[in-house]
């Protein structure tokens, strides 16, 4: 009886990545309207179209599945957030870039790059027109919590949890070790440099993407923890501001590695992994 | 006196005492420790940053001297001294400016006019009487790692193993140490950055020279770390400072990467009367502007590109002259002569206190190339006979438009502009006095504000949020059930 007036919006949005589009819209609200972005509608719509242009191109040309339309939107929306640009061209070249990835470069039935990730990178690279502002989100509490508590949410979905924790807790330990410790900064620069909003949204939303992490539990454990350490040095020896975002680049193609030694079954979307007995449990 | 156009230091009315950069002013024996504001230009080439700073120090000079941690022990050549001109310049040709448009009169032949307005004043300037003698010391595990005089300054590098001895090395030598420097100076040391103090050389100031007073001095860094280091600067501080940063790149916009750099409102269209305000209203936006962003922004005031060799038009409209070649060259753009290699002008304004900005800035190079200027525009109606149709017409709109231009002032700055009453009607801006009937005016609001805190998108969120919760546990009960 009392099931009848339940409505299971669960079992309607088992999908995540619905919630994902969600959040990511929502953060792209927030940057415009309350953070001072540039609003640039024309490159948003942009990314957009060729985002869906190309997943649907691709789509139709290999598996005629069209359910991946969502990925490319968590794509496009990833690109705005992330990827500033003063030309338009370079906008579709990231957008084009980052779904072609996924089509393109593939190992053992996943895509290798974070098709984000590659974007921007690639953009960077090739255009030399193109940037990332890790100062974009400022340092407030509120937004730590904005963006925590959304992020914990589509990762309790898709129980990656782990990933964002170890990778926060070593990036964070390591970092309080040197500035408050060692150094003898006060706790609030260190509470400043961790409530980073571009430094959790890449930990929330980046590196849970289980299409480019490694199945195994251990091995996401030990992916993290290479990821947080490599971030660590170089963006507290090296200077480097943007050494996120570079990181995970350099790390994707280890990944297959990682699957290879840790065997553990694909992920699946559309699959209410909570209900389920975890596929990726030692 | 030397005539420079207005500038921000002048409309902010914050010309105090001294100033100091990055690092802080130690003075000797109860004189006053204060530094309120700071203009600092900082060319960036590769991996070695140029850095000026400006130095209007107006105490005594033998209570002067400066504390700023560089990453290596600089050479002799790698320490100069420009002439203070070159921030006036910069200023002049970079700050806010106000344009003033003409309506044509519509029921007459139309004659548009397009001026800058540009405001003149008298620099303040004072004479430094004094100088101080510099004492040897090697002790407290401080090393001298390099001993200079350039010009009128007596310059010193030094390394040091704990911020204790280096306090206390401070302190034998006369030096008043603020209370909090040495928590400051102790992550440096670890960090193993030199310390680059400066005195006034007795012998050789002249206190006629360059005008009165300290001329910038200029070093050059090489580092992978583009930044500068405030925190040192606030151990002393009293509430918020400014400081106004002059970069420039070869690449394109500056920006910083652990604060927001927010572009200031511009292209608002304001009320004619704000023309002989225009200082305070600039003080006013940035104030308000500055709380709104949450105090810990750092703002976008000027981005141009300034390659001399380059035709194209270099503000809109210009209030001071765009930077000669020569400006450049004493600004340290070292790249100027390069054929083909362009240079790009960026000012930033920050604000910054000890809670809102605990770390030190840090900035990056982007290629973004797009100009930028905070400008406000004031449009004068038109004058004459208005009684043609379409001149009755035109004072409809105008009193429309002087509604937006009031509610845009009240927006930017918060002012009460309940007050000006008359302005809608007659263009004016009479104030009302305590006698005026209020019923007189029908009261402005001010456009929404609608940017005091993203409420919206966090109830919307924690609504989701909620609502999945309460539906998951729901669904597991009914599964007991």
């Amino acid at each position: 009886m009392f099931k009848k007036f339940v409505p299971n919006f669960s079992n309607e949005l088992r999908d995540p990545r619905y919630f994902q589009i969600l959040f990511l819209g929502s953060f792209l609200f927030v940057g415009i309207n309350y953070l001072g972005w540039n609003s640039e509608s024309i490159k948003y719509l942009v990314t957009f179209l060729v985002a869906i242009i190309t997943q649907l191109t691709f789509s139709f040309k290999t598996t005629q599945r069209y359910s991946s339309i969502k990925s490319a939107l968590i794509t496009a929306l990833g690109l705005c957030l992330l990827l500033k640009t003063g030309n338009i061209w370079v906008t579709a070249l990231a957008s084009f870039v980052a779904i072609a990835s996924k089509f393109l470069i593939k190992s053992n039935g996943k895509h290798i790059f974070n098709p984000a990730n590659i974007g921007i990178i690639l953009a960077i690279l090739i255009t030399g027109n193109a940037w990332v502002s890790p100062g974009q989100w400022g340092s407030s509490t509120l937004l730590w919590f904005l963006i925590g508590a959304c992020g914990f949410t589509m990762i309790l979905k898709v129980n990656r949890l782990d990933t964002t924790i170890v990778f926060l807790l070593v990036f964070g330990g390591l970092l309080y070790c040197r500035q408050v410790i060692y150094l003898g900064w006060e706790t609030e620069v260190w509470l400043h440099k961790v409530n980073n909003g571009t430094l959790l949204l890449f930990s929330f939303f980046m590196i849970t993407d289980p299409m480019t992490i490694p199945n195994h539990k251990r091995a996401r454990i030990i992916w993290a923890s290479l990821l947080a350490l490599l971030l660590f040095v170089s963006s507290n020896y090296f200077y480097i501001q943007t050494a996120a975002i570079w990181l995970l680049f350099l790390i994707s193609p280890f990944t297959p590695m990682f699957d290879k030694y840790f065997s553990a079954p694909k992920y699946k979307w559309n699959v209410d992994h909570r209900t389920q007995k975890l596929p990726n449990k030692i | 006196m030397k005539k420079i156009s207005l500038s921000i230091l002048f409309l902010l009315g914050i010309v105090l005492s001294s100033s100091a950069f990055c690092g802080f002013y130690v003075a000797k024996a109860g004189a006053e420790l204060f530094n309120n504001k700071s203009e600092v230009i900082l060319v960036r080439n590769g991996e070695y940053a140029t850095i000026t700073m400006s130095n209007d120090f107006t105490g005594n000079i033998k209570d002067f001297a400066m504390v700023i941690p560089v990453p290596n022990v600089l050479q002799r050549q790698d320490i100069a001294i420009v002439d203070r001109s070159i921030f006036a310049s910069l200023d002049a040709y970079s700050a806010p400016r106000l344009v003033e448009y003409y309506d044509p009169n519509p029921c007459y032949v139309p004659r548009p006019v397009m001026e800058a307005l540009e405001v003149e004043d008298d620099m303040v300037e004072k004479d430094f009487v004094s100088n101080v003698a510099l004492r040897e010391a090697k002790k407290h595990k401080v090393t001298i790692e390099a001993k200079y005089n350039v010009e009128e300054y007596e310059i010193l590098i030094l390394s040091a193993k704990e911020s204790d001895g280096l306090k206390t090395w401070l302190i034998e030598n006369g030096y008043k140490i603020p209370a909090k420097a040495e928590k400051v100076l102790e992550p440096y040391i670890k960090n193993k950055l030199k310390f680059f103090v400066v005195k006034v050389n007795l012998k050789t100031h002249k206190p006629g020279s360059s005008e009165g007073f300290l001329r910038p001095l200029q070093i050059k860094v090489k580092s992978d770390k583009f930044m500068l280091p405030i925190r040192l600067g606030m151990a002393n501080a009293k509430g918020e400072q400014d400081m106004i940063v002059y970069a420039f790149s070869k690449k394109g916009r500056i920006e910083c990467t652990n604060y927001r750099t927010v572009n200031m409102p511009t292209n608002r269209k304001i009320p004619t009367f704000v023309k002989p305000n225009f200082g305070n209203f600039y003080s006013d936006l940035f104030k308000n502007t500055h709380s709104r962003e949450g105090r810990d922004a750092v703002f976008l005031e000027y981005a141009w590109d300034v390659t001399p060799s380059w035709g194209g038009v270099k503000c809109d409209p210009c209030v001071g002259n765009p930077p000669y070649f020569v400006d450049l060259t004493k600004a340290g753009v070292s790249w100027v002569n390069q054929r083909g290699s362009s240079v790009h002008f960026t000012r930033l304004h920050v604000r910054y206190s000890l809670s809102k900005f605990p770390e030190d800035l840090f900035f990056q190079e982007t290629p973004n190339r797009q100009s930028f200027q905070a400008r406000y525009v004031i449009t004068h109606p038109a004058t004459g006979d208005l009684s043609c149709s379409e001149g009755r017409n035109y004072s409809k709109k105008l009193k429309t438009r002087r509604r937006k231009e009031i509610s845009e002032l009240a927006s930017l700055t918060q002012w009460d502009v309940n007050e000006f009453y008359d302005y809608i009607p007659n263009g004016t801006d009479k104030i009302k006095s305590v006698s005026e009937d209020e019923n007189d005016t029908s009261p402005i609001s001010p456009f929404n504000d609608n940017k005091q805190s993203p409420q919206i998108p966090l109830i919307i969120t924690l609504t989701l949020l909620i609502i999945f919760i309460l539906n998951s546990i729901a669904l597991r009960l009914s599964k007991k059930v």
